[in-house]
């Protein structure tokens, strides 16, 4: 597969625990949240570390993929998304969409998280466009079309569905809670 | 996150250094608080020129190999960034007098005191740990 896309790489090959971690640290203090860190490590621990730290620290561990010996580890920085307030007024849960999902084969599920979050997991032909893409990518959409919107919480799908329907979109329904808790069918582009 | 750990430092060999220092910059990565008192042989491990040339354990030389091949870093370099990170340390006062030894002999910024100050930090710590 290509390479996943990231914001900030950081190069721990050849470095021993502790290291990965306390550069991975440093290294997430320069982002932004919501921002994706790509960590490369040599170390075959640092996956359990990076995801155990990532845990204890409240940010996303989106997953690993190995290459030879190189161990490619993604992370989200945290945001303060979960706490915002979602004002697009047309809503569904997972269950309602999994259900439609069924019997309506017309309808397009647009996930709007970083791509790296989308490779490692992601409803089957779902359309990847990043929330930070959206307003130039909005043209690969059809404004009639029945479009349900999906992040991880249901935050950066509520910027997007209001965005979308802002610029003419006329059936745009936001997905609650979205990925985080998706229990139905799931693709990956990691081997 | 806003946790404590604490840990007494009380052995001066390498992997003693290596437990210590592991466990503390690791926490301390992971926005925990942590304070370390030294005592006894466990001064060794901020001691200025000691540090330097901490000794395997007896029978266990074959490991220095090991060491290099796996690139750890070495343990003034360690300490160093535990300190970057916050790491309290503290130097114990009564073993530094039974050497007869100063602060000096110390790297920088480390606070001397006695078990009580170890205590005070120590009392409402999440994980204490003893090396």
């Amino acid at each position: 597969m290509d390479n996943i896309k990231s914001n900030v790489t950081l190069n721990a090959q050849g470095l021993a625990c502790p290291m990965p971690i306390v550069k991975t640290k440093k290294a997430m203090t320069q982002l932004e949240g919501g921002q994706v860190l790509e960590v490369q490590a040599t170390d075959k621990g640092s996956k359990a570390d990076l995801k155990a730290w990532a845990e204890s620290t409240g940010h996303q561990y989106l997953g690993t993929v190995e290459e030879g010996d190189i161990l490619k580890h993604y992370l989200r920085k945290s945001s303060d998304e979960e706490k915002a307030e979602k004002k697009h007024p047309n809503v569904i849960d997972n269950d309602e969409l999994q259900l439609k999902m069924t019997s309506n084969e017309d309808m397009i599920i647009l996930d709007v998280r970083e791509e790296a979050e989308y490779a490692f997991d992601h409803i089957p032909n779902a359309i990847s466009i990043p929330l930070g893409e959206l307003e130039d990518r909005m043209n690969e959409l059809k404004k009639e079309d029945e479009i349900y919107v999906v992040c991880r919480t249901g935050s950066r799908s509520d910027f997007a569905a209001q965005k979308l329907t802002a610029n003419g979109f006329t059936k745009v329904i936001n997905v609650l809670p979205g990925m985080s808790n998706w229990s139905g069918e799931m693709s990956s582009q990691i081997r | 996150m806003g946790k404590k750990v604490a840990i007494i430092a009380s052995n001066g060999g390498l992997f003693d250094a290596y437990k210590v220092f592991n466990i503390a910059t690791a926490a301390a990565a992971t926005d925990q608080e942590v304070a370390i008192f030294f005592t006894f042989e466990g001064l060794n491990l901020i001691h200025k020129e000691a540090n330097k040339q901490l000794p395997m354990p007896e029978g266990k030389e074959h490991f220095a190999e090991g060491f290099a091949k796996a690139n750890v870093p070495a343990i003034p370099e360690l300490l160093a960034m535990a300190q970057e990170m916050g790491v309290k340390l503290i130097g114990c006062q009564m073993t530094m007098d039974v050497m007869g030894l100063e602060k000096e002999a110390f790297v920088d910024g480390i606070e001397v005191g006695g078990a009580v100050t170890f205590l005070e930090f120590a009392k409402d710590a999440d994980v204490t740990l003893t090396f």
